[in-house]
């Protein structure tokens, strides 16, 4: 087992390496260098010129592309993320802000998506061939044929301004004192943002569930007699859930894009946002270290991902 | 002893029937492929196909259908209700809305079809090639779209819009960009279990190019998923392209696309006043990608027996 997970980080470290590579090279070539980026731009007015010039000596930017790239990195692994553009506030002082707004939103709609996605999976899958299962198909289809920002757009109109239940964004009430203040904003942005990824994870479960069916151990229980609901729920769900399980892993990044869109559309205080604003004010630092920053997320998911399912399914250590 | 001649069946009666008729031309035997029979079948995909085609047809003979310039301002006709003369009404500067989704319509889908085609060539083209011969091409360029594939797609077209800029080749060219690595995966674990096949064997004994056994003999027989492929890529980057547009980091704002109308509707006075603006082009979008992926859907349970249940 430890020798998969070594092996499997082993992996990921070329990978990592190489795109923190690429976002330096980005940085590089657009405008600004390490020293705009260090100072916050309200001060660097006010240095002596040829104290920056000296600066940029003693930073080395004089030296090679690379040798300025290991710097960078290791500043990187530090906790030196530079500074965004506008505004001159610290990029790590940006992510400690926004992080945990999209996490809360995310965290929801993963949890929302595999619950009642794997719920309608199974139902689709063991009313195979019904009306049930043609509506559920169909509903699917629905579910990621319609932009998400579209939803929301409706979502809004329906229950913020017609219906007055939920408020139209943001994040905080003013006057909000508990958790539970909180919530009536969370309702919205969740739900929509996990609609797609029901549908994803329905398709998914059904698919999965049909296949735990056909096996040879569900023929086994029938034949000894367990009753057909605990074949269904003991003998199948369980052995179809945990692909479903998995797949929330490989749902990451598709979860970390919808997020920038709603987002910006419940005008969310989260990283996709902060991302759409650094985006239309040409902030290269913030683009680059936010799109570096979702990259690493995913990568390391896809670790933790494949480190479960190994604990799940013996065969994918022992494999290869 | 003579063969006994065996009573005739209900079965054999039909038999004659049916030859009877192939022989008078009013039933045609087997002219229709398997696909196609197959294809048609599946309501859904029809409904589908139906829906497409309309859209398409009403994009491109856009000028017909409207005699509105979805560009022209008219500032005496600003936010019109929907009537005989604009039936999607007018927008914040009095252009005709049902012109502009006309008109919309046509970049929305170049982009859609356009980046899933140009990626696909790309994907496939690279695929193809690299599945069958391996070696240093296929692990750079695995290595590569594995790169690009452990982006979140959104972040890694904004990212690349803000390098190169926004316009409406660009965004054809980074849709393309982060497009070809699924296609090109796909096509290469095709042409993985394809290479172990015998015919491809005996054709390499008799000594043909790798290239040419590899694009003329292997790839028809991946082109099924490579369809379906494409056609679910037209859905994702359709759907990519409105998202982007809504945004306004798109194409750009002078442009229409249906993104591009929605854009408006990001103000709530507009979004709770001013539904017409855009309520009908969101459906369009809808209904739209939901007729492209029934195709998809349609296609795969036509190509792949497998995925059939």
């Amino acid at each position: 087992m430890l020798t998969y997970i070594f092996r499997r980080i082993l992996i990921l470290v070329p990978m990592a390496l190489v795109i923190t590579f690429l976002v330096y090279l980005g940085l590089d070539l657009t405008p600004g260098d390490a020293v705009s980026q260090m100072i916050p731009p309200d001060q660097i007015g006010n240095m002596d010129p040829a104290k920056l010039e000296a600066l940029r000596e003693s930073l080395g930017l004089g030296k090679p592309f690379i040798v300025r790239y290991w710097i960078w990195l290791v500043g990187v692994l530090h906790g030196q993320f530079g500074y965004s553009l506008s505004g001159g506030v610290s990029i790590s002082q940006v992510f400690a802000e926004r992080v945990p707004a999209t996490l809360e939103l995310a965290v929801t709609a993963l949890v929302i998506s595999t619950i009642v996605g794997s719920i309608l999976g199974t139902i689709s899958a063991l009313t195979r061939g019904t009306r049930t299962d043609h509506v559920l198909t169909v509903v699917g289809m629905l579910g990621v044929s319609i932009p998400e920002f579209f939803f929301g757009l409706v979502a809004i109109l329906i229950f913020g301004l017609k219906l007055g239940w939920l408020p139209v964004g943001g994040r905080l009430t003013p006057g909000a004192e508990s958790f539970w203040d909180q919530v009536p904003n969370l309702v919205m942005p969740s739900l929509v943002l996990s609609i797609m990824m029901t549908a994803g994870v329905m398709r998914y479960a059904r698919s999965s569930m049909l296949d735990a069916l056909s096996r040879d151990f569900i023929r086994t229980a029938r034949s000894k007699g367990i009753p057909e609901w605990r074949i269904n729920l003991l003998h199948g769900f369980r052995v179809a859930l945990t692909p479903v399980v998995v797949l929330i892993g490989f749902r990451l990044p598709l979860l970390m894009g919808s997020n920038v869109i709603i987002e910006q559309v419940f005008q969310w205080p989260g990283i996709g946002n902060e991302f759409i604003a650094a985006v239309r004010s040409q902030d290269y630092p913030l683009v680059m270290m936010i799109a570096l920053f979702s990259v690493l997320t995913v990568l390391v998911a896809s670790v933790i991902v494949d480190v479960l399912t190994a604990v799940i399914d013996p065969r994918v250590r022992l494999g290869e | 002893m003579s063969p006994q001649r065996l009573p005739r069946t209900a079965l054999d009666r039909d038999f004659d029937r049916i030859l009877e008729r192939e022989r008078t031309g009013k039933i045609k035997a087997q002219s229709q492929s398997r696909f196609w029979s197959k294809f048609v079948s599946n309501r859904l995909a029809v409904i589908g196909l139906t829906i497409f085609v309309v859209i398409v047809l009403m994009s491109v003979f856009a000028p017909l259908l409207s005699p509105y310039d979805p560009q022209k301002i008219d500032l005496r006709a600003m936010m019109l209700t929907p009537s005989a003369e604009h039936w999607f009404g007018t927008d914040r500067t009095g252009r005709d809305v049902f012109a502009r989704v006309l008109y919309g319509g046509r970049i929305s889908i170049l982009v859609g079809l356009g980046s899933a085609v140009l990626s696909a060539m790309i994907g496939v083209a690279i695929g193809v090639y690299s599945g069958y011969v391996g070696g240093w091409l296929d692990a750079i360029a695995m290595r590569v779209s594995e790169i690009f594939m452990s982006f979140p797609q959104i972040i890694l077209v904004l990212l690349l819009v803000t390098i190169l800029g926004q316009s409406l080749g660009n965004l054809i060219l980074i849709f393309t960009l982060t497009g070809w690595g699924g296609i090109y995966r796909m096509a290469r674990a095709r042409m993985l279990s394809i290479r172990e096949e015998e015919y491809v064997q005996a054709l390499r004994s008799f000594g043909l190019g790798r290239a040419l056994i590899a694009y003329k003999h292997m790839l028809p027989n991946a082109l099924g998923p490579i369809m379906v492929n494409i056609t679910l890529s037209t859905a994702a980057f359709i759907l990519q392209e409105a998202g982007l547009s809504f945004l306004g980091l798109g194409v750009p704002m002078s442009t229409p696309t249906w993104g591009n109308i929605l854009n408006v509707a990001q103000d709530l006075r507009v979004l709770e006043n001013n539904w017409w603006i855009w309520l009908p082009v969101g459906s369009v979008i809808s209904l739209f990608v939901l007729s492209v992926n029934f195709i998809g859907d349609g296609l795969r349970d036509a190509t792949d027996p497998s995925q059939q249940g």
